[in-house]
């Protein structure tokens, strides 16, 4: 047992204590809930500096299971990898705890909200700490679920309970590879203990390890949203805007880069998959850029700039810029973290969600707060084309490779800095809440003012340009932890060079785009350019990747469900069996009125007939005393019973009889066939 | 006292549901008769708490062991003995009991006394079952379950209940009768024993093999049920009262997978290993057919029920892979569909308390009236589509290892079927418990009680547990079952029957 081991296990108690204390800690969740994450970060950062200053940890904890040859150990690894993200996630999630302590105030699932994204906290700092693949596959399955309690938060509203089923089950299709990519992964390797997996990954047969980073890439492709999982995301923004920002700007999303970076020395054997990885990563960020320029609610276009920026990280693995998506991963986590709370103040206090209504007033701290726009706008170019980056891209070798980083890179960048921007100027340009949310009586706390939340992020926004700026030692520290694809740690060069200047050049040119654009009253480009409008239309509704999914996808798995019921279990295994049960009946009724009725009937008639005599006979001669009353109800008793038989629905008793008759000669037949 | 207990503890186990049954027919008051029945099953589970404790899972072979001569002419006795496998089922046919009992409280209006002595009447004919070691004992009592399980549907089930109650009887008839062919074939041809070691070691003559095991087989795949003999289980499961449905669900069918595990694989593990393709293929077709059949349904009983076909197909496709990491997961995965199914139940039963509706249409936006009921039925919910950390993902994913040494496509598919079942619970989930009531009724519903929810916090406690820390079930039958798995690999070498396979398996050193 080690003290790191508290760093997962006390947000989890929290959330077990708050969900079992039921309506006791109702309205006072946060009161546990924010210490305990609190501490975690606080441990979170101790290991920092013991993992910086002596090396990697690892705690075994026990034993999950031993079957045959499979034996799970239950652990924790902790490397240079696992501190920065496990920072970020404790970090961030510890400050959303606190802003959300004033943001849900009132709400009618206070406890709840808190219950779970402690649990969420906690599976996403097991997850990075687990040392072997199962425990991943676990936490990651555990996020899915507190994804889908977290989006139907607000459980009356349809639109969210819809969305939380839908999000679960594409994330559930994506994780059947995740999973059978463990099983694999276990026939082929004999362990899932993720050190020993990467330690005998030089023997493996090639084939086997393109098929296995294939198979675990289709994991990381739902739950970090990728083309053409990325459909979940928007619909999650469903949740309470603080769950936003965690789940999807910290957390969830990150689990993704943080799987292929963790198995970075696996992948980097595969060229195929590598070229896969970055094909997705790049076509995932610069569709996602475009669209969320087009959407029209402030966190759906977040959602958008956020897969975006993931697929981004993801097309980093994939060139073999591990370290540098790493970067990317943290930067981005905090950058999305601000936007999202800053959209969550705004739509607290003006309850709308249209970032195209009705511009309120310019007030006089604008004016910074466009300069902060410019700043985090700049950040992405700046650490997307530092000269670390570029060299480390460089190294791959090749030209077009080159020419797609460029591209991508470039795309994303413009893309970016035109919703960025947007989607600040929108949220500041309002000022204290409007009359209308007063009017209602509804009493809203206090929230933190957008220039708090801002100082906080931009404060970290610099730590982390500092931290940008001692690229060495984060390369340094980061590099033996990931796969060596990243060849050598180059030596940034001091001076801004030409590498850099193109891609600020672009993100302000974007950042000039969408000032004309949104602040002008001109006619925007959509009406002015005929070829714009069909392109806009096309983006605005997403590709229409929902409608697709929906048409054929969502339908025919409920029509398919639904005939094989009528048509298969209730008329193919019941009455089409009846057929040939009725086919067995007639043969029945042939036989008994053929043969029995006639043939053996008319030669018994005679002796029947002396039978029959002598039958009455003796009714009438044993007939006299109680005999009668009892075979009376006798015969009752049999009629009923037969009535009740025969009333059965929809099939007769002879009918019950004759199908399992049947059933049970096919079968044996079927088995004498086989035998 | 204590020394009856440990000497006979088994059979202390076996008498006290019969003992108790005319005990609770001169019990006079409903409190009383609750009283009674619930003591005498949790009776049940503190000696079941001494037989864990005692359990040594390190030995091989049944412990326990007792033997007493019955019809000494045909060599029939009365013996039981518990092994790593039968520890399991007899753990979940004392613990399912005391629930059923519990939630009777609230479901059984009439008659409450005789619906108790029947719950009694099936859990010590089940124990029997589990724990005999003589083929005729194992085949009377056999037949003792399907009895009050048919009183239990026809007397306090739904609208459709004779029809049910008929449809379940005449199957489990069929399904006995080629049991009782199989056992007389296996009595002749294993030297006229009805003892189930004596059994196991004997040479069957080859051509009657094939048959022998074919009989079992059909007998124990209606019970299971597998693919297509499962019609008999949604009519059953949705028109049985609550306790008759988790008893159903929870333990009966199991008697199914047991029969496998205890009868056909270890005598024939020949005739098994040539079968194997096709039931393989038809518990991946169950996984995937049960999971569209329940995702159709509109009512929740039948959902949960269609359901259970889906998982039994796990159980199938574990056992017949013949290699531990199945094996236990498919015994595993039988522990904890016992668990969460029951619970289902139990929890679908509570609401069908409340409003005699069993439609998911008559529900929706429970969460504002009902909030443990919620808690809890989504508890379950996630839990019966394997989510990691519940029981049942350890059972599905030790099942879905074990199947990756024979083929990989299965595994894919059976994956599939765990995805129609996040599916099909999850859209339940939200039509019943999201959302804004859809009828009045479900607008004033009240929320669980103290009773429901003691019936149900001993199973979510479960569910966790096993979820978390499965090693010490696991532990109880590793033995057990890799002396079934050595088992069936020697006897398959020496077996003509099949040409030996070789199956790619990770070696120790790579371990």
């Amino acid at each position: 047992m080690s003290i790191y081991t508290l760093i997962p296990l006390l947000p989890l108690a929290a959330s077990v204590v708050l969900a079992l204390s039921g309506r006791r800690l109702e309205g006072k969740g946060h009161r546990i809930v924010v210490p305990a994450i609190a501490i975690s970060f606080v441990l979170s950062v101790v290991a920092l500096i013991e993992v910086a200053t002596s090396g990697p940890i690892e705690v075994s904890l026990y034993r999950l299971l031993e079957s045959g040859n499979f034996v799970v150990d239950v652990g924790l690894f902790i490397d240079p990898l696992t501190v920065l993200v496990l920072t970020l996630v404790t970090g961030v999630s510890a400050v959303i705890q606190v802003y959300a302590s004033r943001y849900m105030i009132g709400d009618a699932r206070h406890s709840r909200f808190f219950a779970v994204t402690a649990l969420l906290t906690s599976a996403m700092s097991l997850l990075v700490m687990s040392r072997n693949l199962l425990m991943i596959y676990m936490m990651w399955e555990v996020m899915g679920l507190c994804s889908y309690l977290m989006i139907s938060h607000y459980a009356a509203r349809r639109s969210a309970y819809r969305a939380a089923t839908k999000v679960f089950l594409v994330n559930s299709i994506a994780d059947v590879g995740l999973g059978f990519g463990v099983i694999l992964t276990f026939q082929t390797f004999g362990t899932l203990d993720i050190p020993q997996i990467l330690a005998s990954v030089e023997g493996a047969d090639p084939a086997r390890i393109t098929l296995l980073s294939l198979l675990l890439f289709m994991g990381v492709v739902g739950k970090s949203a990728q083309m053409p999982f990325h459909v979940w995301l928007p619909l999650a923004m469903e949740s309470p805007t603080p769950a936003s920002a965690l789940n999807y700007a910290v957390t969830i999303v990150n689990a993704g880069p943080f799987l292929l970076v963790r198995l970075s020395p696996l992948l980097v054997h595969s060229p195929t998959a590598m070229t896969v990885i970055a094909t997705v990563g790049g076509a995932t960020a610069l569709f996602g850029a475009i669209v969320s320029t087009t959407q029209t609610d402030v966190k759906r276009s977040l959602a958008y700039s956020t897969i975006s920026q993931i697929g981004f990280t993801v097309f980093l693995c994939g060139v073999g810029a591990f370290v540098a998506a790493i970067f990317h991963l943290l930067a981005h986590g905090l950058f999305k973290a601000f936007l999202f709370l800053s959209a969550g103040n705004v739509l607290a206090s003006t309850h709308r969600f249209h970032a195209d209504s009705s511009a309120g007033e310019e007030s006089g701290r604008m004016r910074p707060l466009i300069a902060g726009t410019l700043v985090l706008s700049a950040i992405p170019p700046l650490i997307i084309f530092s000269k670390p980056y570029e060299q480390l891209w460089l190294s791959q070798g090749f030209t077009q490779a080159s020419v797609a980083f460029w591209v991508v890179g470039l795309g994303t960048v413009f893309f970016t800095s035109i919703c960025v921007f947007r989607a600040i100027t929108t949220l500041f340009r309002h000022g204290p809440p409007d009359a209308r949310g007063v009017a209602d009586g509804e009493v809203r706390p206090t929230l933190f003012s957008p220039l708090h939340v801002a100082g906080v992020f931009v404060a970290a926004s610099l730590a982390l340009l500092v931290l940008l700026s001692v690229w060495t030692w984060f390369s340094g520290f980061l590099s033996p932890a990931v796969g060596q694809a990243a060849v050598t740690v180059p030596v940034p060069r001091s001076g801004l060079s030409f590498g850099f200047i193109i891609p600020f050049a672009v993100a302000l040119a974007g950042w000039i785009f969408a000032y004309t654009h949104y602040r002008s009253g001109k006619p925007s480009l959509v009406e002015r350019a005929a070829w714009a409008r069909p392109a806009y239309v096309f983006f605005l509704n997403k590709g229409y990747f929902d409608e697709i999914y929906d048409v054929f996808v969502v339908r025919p798995t409920i029509v398919l469900a639904l005939w094989l019921w009528r048509s298969v279990d209730t008329r193919g295994i019941d009455r089409r069996v009846v057929a040939a049960g009725a086919g067995t009946e007639s043969t029945a009724r042939w036989l008994w009125r053929t043969v029995d009725a006639r043939g053996l009937d008319r030669l018994v008639v005679a002796a029947g007939t002396v039978t029959v005599g002598l039958a009455r006979w003796l009714f009438r001669f044993l007939d006299v005393g109680g005999l009668d009353k009892t075979g009376d109800r006798l015969a009752h008793g049999v009629d009923t019973t037969g009535h009740a038989m025969q009333g059965l629905e929809p099939r007769t008793l002879q009918q019950n009889l004759l199908v399992m008759i049947f059933w049970l000669i096919a079968a044996l037949g079927f088995f004498y066939w086989i035998a | 006292m204590t020394q009856v207990f440990d000497n006979h503890l088994l059979s202390c186990m076996v008498a006290i549901p019969f003992v108790a049954m005319p005990v609770l027919a001169l019990v006079r008051g409903r409190a009383w008769v609750l009283r009674v029945a619930l003591g005498a099953t949790l009776l049940n589970v503190g000696l079941m708490a001494r037989l864990w404790a005692g359990f040594d899972p390190a030995s091989t072979g049944m412990q326990f062991v007792e033997r007493m001569e019955w019809m000494p002419t045909f060599g029939i006795q009365y013996a039981v003995g518990v092994d790593g496998i039968s520890l399991l089922m007899v753990l979940l046919t004392t613990l399912l009991p005391p629930l059923c009992v519990l939630c009777s409280w609230n479901s059984i209006a009439t008659n409450l006394k005789a619906f108790l002595m029947l719950v009694l009447l099936v859990e010590g004919a089940m124990l029997v079952v589990f724990l005999a070691m003589d083929l005729f004992l194992f085949f009377m009592l056999w037949e003792v379950t399907m009895i009050p399980m048919y009183f239990m549907i026809v007397l306090w089930g739904g609208p459709g209940r004779v029809a049910a109650g008929l449809k379940f009887v005449l199957y489990s008839l069929t399904g006995s009768l080629l049991l009782l062919v199989g056992i007389l074939g296996l009595h002749i041809e294993g030297g006229r024993s009805f003892d189930m070691q004596v059994l196991t070691q004997s040479t069957i003559p080859i051509d009657s093999q094939t048959w022998i095991f074919v009989a079992l087989f059909l007998g124990f795949a209606i019970k299971l049920p597998m693919l297509p003999f499962h019609t008999w289980l949604p009519d059953a499961h949705s028109e049985a009262p609550t306790a008759g449905s988790v008893l159903l669900a929870g333990v009966l069918l199991k008697m199914g997978g047991y029969g496998f595990l205890r009868l056909c694989v270890p005598i024939f593990p020949g005739v098994a290993e040539r079968f194997s393709p096709f039931i393989l293929w038809l518990s991946v077709v169950a996984i995937l057919y049960g999971g569209y059949m329940a995702l159709a349904q509109s009512d929740l009983k039948k959902l949960v029920a269609y359901s259970s076909v889906s998982h039994m197909g796990f159980v199938t496709l574990g056992i017949f892979v013949f290699n531990s990491e199945g094996i236990q997961g498919a015994i595993l995965q039988m522990f904890t569909h016992g668990v969460t199914t029951g619970a289902l139940f139990l929890v679908v039963g509570q609401l069908y308390d409340r409003t005699h509706s069993r439609a998911i249409g008559d529900y929706g936006g429970l969460y504002q009236t009902m909030p443990r009921f919620v808690a809890f039925l989504s508890l379950f919910s996630v839990a019966s589509f394997a989510l990691p950390g519940t029981g049942n993902f350890i059972g599905e994913f030790l099942v879905l290892t074990g199947v990756s040494y024979v083929s990989i496509v299965m595994v894919v598919l059976a994956m599939g079927g765990i995805v129609l079942a996040a599916a099909y619970m999850l859209w339940t989930l939200q039509r019943v418990a999201l959302g804004e009531p859809n009828t009045e009724a479900a607008r004033h519903l009240s929320d669980i009680n103290f009773k429901e929810t003691v019936a149900l916090v001993p199973l979510a406690i479960m569910v966790f547990v096993i979820g978390l820390y499965p090693r010490p079930l696991l532990n109880a039958m590793d033995t057990t079952v890799t002396e079934l798995v050595q088992r069936i690999e020697t006897r398959r070498v020496a077996s003509p029957l099949v040409p030996v396979v070789d199956v790619e398996r990770p070696t120790a050193a790579q371990r």
